[in-house]
């Protein structure tokens, strides 16, 4: 089965005297364990595309279906509990909460899916450690550097094993080498947790790690390349 | 989880919180403070009222009350206070002359009512007699003949009432610590006599600078008033033909109730002196006064009395009273007003200061909505942190409060730059306030509830946030 299956998706933003066709019929489907770039010009759709894939936003026309349930038959209350249960998170800022240490932070979705605790500090530890942050579990946000902060958020994306991980632009407030750093974290849970990936970024070196490439113009797909 | 968020959310910004730890810690000191306040008022009020002025129920002539006429005595008093004294919820009774006199000396005369009276048994009815000034004279004294018992105000208005700065006057302020400087200054005031209280301060606002005067202006006039006693006064009231007929009395004593009011319309002599002057035949019963164990059954005696003896006019302190009563009435209505300002006041902080949290947080609460937390948790979040300002508050409130109150409660609040005015009204001038503990509760509680419910619609509000606008805008 498909994680993802979008089929000819419209977002419409029609509150301006001309209508913008955000994201303009996009059909793409992903499978288990991909690791996709979505690229494309400033203003192109891919946060929009992301916010629709995400359910954080409703399509205008078209559908979209994830692991089987199409997202449009979900009131907003289920899609909350949607997103909570299938969907990792992970925002080019402001993803932690500040008063809670790295672990805390980590923990969080798991703690709101009601995990047992011993499950939980196991999962919390060994993501943490992949991410390369086991010293740094006490530290709150304010303490870390933007890099170490965007480690945290993908652990936290991926602690309570969700079906993907969003991530759009998770590099974009980091310098090269926290980029790359960051990328290759992603890249290494990715193979070893067969989680799929789909991140959007304007980076070429990041666009050079992935996988597949999904290049978006004015909101329509224009090409669809996968590398190894 | 939730739980931990939002008490660690409150230590974010400090200086917020605290204002809103400190609204309600002062929300209840306050509430606790301006009830206390009034109940000790009110019941200081009613105390003094039934203790010092009217007790509990009296009997009158029916004609009396309009016309205080010498010949409308009690009907068949000695009967009555036969079964008054059978009753089992009367405390004590007493039987009174009671006639309007004139009162004069050679440099002042008023008008006030003599109460003839039983100074023994007076003792078990009133409180007049805890009530004569330490140091000026003493109460009634049936076996020292042709005394009378006057008030500070009608001394004050007989011109009984004198400032003097003696070398004694001197040397005690000296032994208080009053500087040199100023004992100095007022070497000049001497022994030269002060028949009004306002004359001597004319004098001393002479010779003393403003901040002195505040410093040291109420203990000077303390020490240098001196009162007349064993002063002659001469009364005048009128016999049963209307003819008048006077007699002197020398003042044995000065008392001075917290009501100025009845103060200056009250002296109280000898009942049996008091009939040798007004007829000579023996001794009248114009009022019976009645003290009861407990108030609540001063109308079931009224009615009893009543029944018994429909010629006489049977009242209670309510009736006689009628200031007192009332104030005890709408006491109740009073705290619901004051209450009500303070939490208004109350919500207000509280709204504020949620609404400005909220608007800080907007991206992380969007970012919390995005990845998977319920509105239900995001508004629990929300609420928890304002139960939690609260309960600091209020604990910090009961405490403060309580302990406020059980100081105030011993010490008394001095009003004493008003003081005069509050006495005119019967109000004492010093209250000690008292707050029971199902009030302090009440307060309690009603701080919290405010506190909770003004923390809605900011709660609310943060649930009405759009996440991809807010992820948007970064
Ligand atoms: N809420 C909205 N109302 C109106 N127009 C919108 C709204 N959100 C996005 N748009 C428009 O939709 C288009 C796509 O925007 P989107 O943010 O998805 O682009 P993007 O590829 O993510 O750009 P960037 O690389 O700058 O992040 C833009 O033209 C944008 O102005
Ligand atoms: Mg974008």
């Amino acid at each position: 089965m498909k994680v993802i299956e979008i089929r000819d998706v419209h977002k419409i933003y029609d509150e301006t005297e001309v209508a913008v066709r955000a994201v303009d019929g996009v059909t793409l489907n992903f499978d288990e364990a991909e690791f996709a770039a979505i690229v494309g010009p400033s203003g192109s759709g891919k946060t929009t595309l992301l916010n629709l894939i995400g359910g954080l936003d409703i399509p205008t026309l078209g559908e979209i279906t994830i692991a089987g349930t199409n997202l449009r038959t979900l009131k907003s209350s289920e899609l909350i509990d949607f997103r909570l249960h299938n969907i990792g998170f992970v925002f080019q800022s402001y993803n932690l909460i500040p008063v809670l240490s790295a672990k805390e932070n980590v923990e969080f979705i798991m703690t709101l899916q009601k995990w047992p605790r011993k499950e939980r500090d196991d999962r919390t530890f060994e993501l943490l450690k992949a991410v390369g942050l086991e010293d740094r579990i006490n530290s709150r946000p304010a303490k870390m550097s933007g890099g170490q902060q965007q480690r945290v958020a993908v652990a936290r994306a991926l602690a309570s094993r969700p079906k993907f991980v969003l991530a759009d632009e998770p590099t974009a407030n980091l310098d090269s080498k926290s980029a790359s750093k960051l990328l290759e974290i992603m890249e290494k849970l990715n193979h070893e947790e067969k989680i799929t990936f789909i991140f959007s970024t304007h980076d070429a070196r990041v666009v050079k790690m992935a996988h597949r490439v999904i290049t978006l113009e004015d909101g329509k797909v224009v090409s669809d390349e996968v590398r190894e | 989880m939730i739980r931990s968020i939002s008490w660690k959310n409150i230590w974010r910004n400090k200086s917020r919180s605290l204002v809103v730890i400190v609204a309600v810690t002062l929300g209840i000191i306050c509430g606790v403070l301006l009830i206390g306040i009034m109940k000790g008022w009110v019941e200081q009020r009613l105390h003094d009222a039934i203790y010092n002025e009217v007790s509990h129920v009296q009997v009158h002539n029916k004609e009396y009350l309009k016309n205080n006429e010498l010949n409308l005595t009690v009907k068949n008093a000695d009967e009555l206070t036969g079964i008054i004294g059978s009753f089992p919820e009367v405390k004590g009774w007493v039987k009174r002359t009671k006639m309007i006199a004139m009162v004069n000396t050679s440099w002042g005369n008023t008008g006030v009512n003599i109460y003839g009276v039983d100074p023994e048994k007076e003792k078990q009815v009133t409180e007049i007699w805890k009530r004569v000034i330490p140091g000026a004279g003493e109460y009634l004294d049936e076996s020292k003949p042709g005394n009378i018992l006057i008030s500070d105000k009608t001394a004050e208005t007989l011109k009984l009432k004198q400032y003097i700065i003696t070398e004694k006057v001197l040397s005690s302020l000296r032994s208080e610590k009053v500087p040199d400087l100023i004992l100095s200054k007022l070497d000049t005031l001497k022994d030269v006599r002060f028949r009004s209280l306002k004359d001597f301060r004319e004098a001393l606002k002479g010779e003393l600078k403003m901040k002195e005067l505040d410093n040291y202006g109420k203990m000077i006039i303390d020490k240098a008033l001196d009162y007349r006693i064993r002063n002659k006064v001469q009364i005048t009231v009128s016999d049963e033909t209307g003819n008048p007929v006077q007699g002197t009395f020398r003042v044995c004593g000065i008392y001075k109730t917290t009501n100025t009011s009845f103060d200056q319309a009250s002296a109280f002599v000898n009942a049996e002196e008091f009939a040798e002057l007004y007829d000579g035949k023996g001794v009248l019963t114009h009022e019976i006064a009645i003290l009861l164990n407990d108030i609540e059954s001063a109308d079931l005696v009224k009615d009893k009395l009543a029944d018994m003896s429909p010629e006489n006019e049977v009242s209670t302190w309510k009736e006689l009273a009628p200031d007192a009563a009332l104030m005890n009435d709408y006491m109740v209505m009073y705290y619901v007003v004051f209450i009500g300002i303070i939490m208004l006041a109350l919500a207000f902080g509280i709204i504020n200061t949620m609404l400005m949290t909220i608007l800080e947080r907007t991206r992380e609460l969007g970012m919390l909505m995005a990845i998977g937390m319920n509105r239900r948790k995001v508004f629990s979040m929300i609420m928890l942190e304002t139960v939690f300002l609260t309960l600091v508050g209020a604990v910090a409130g009961m405490l403060l409060g309580w302990s406020i109150i059980e100081l105030l409660g011993k010490t008394g609040i001095h009003f004493s730059t008003w003081g005069e005015g509050f006495e005119e009204w019967g109000f004492a001038a010093v209250v000690y306030p008292v707050i029971t503990a199902d009030f302090f509760l009440l307060i309690t509680v009603m701080v919290i509830v405010t506190a909770i419910i003004a923390s809605i619609w900011p709660a609310r509000k943060a649930l009405k946030l759009n996440p991809i606008e807010i992820l948007r805008t970064e």
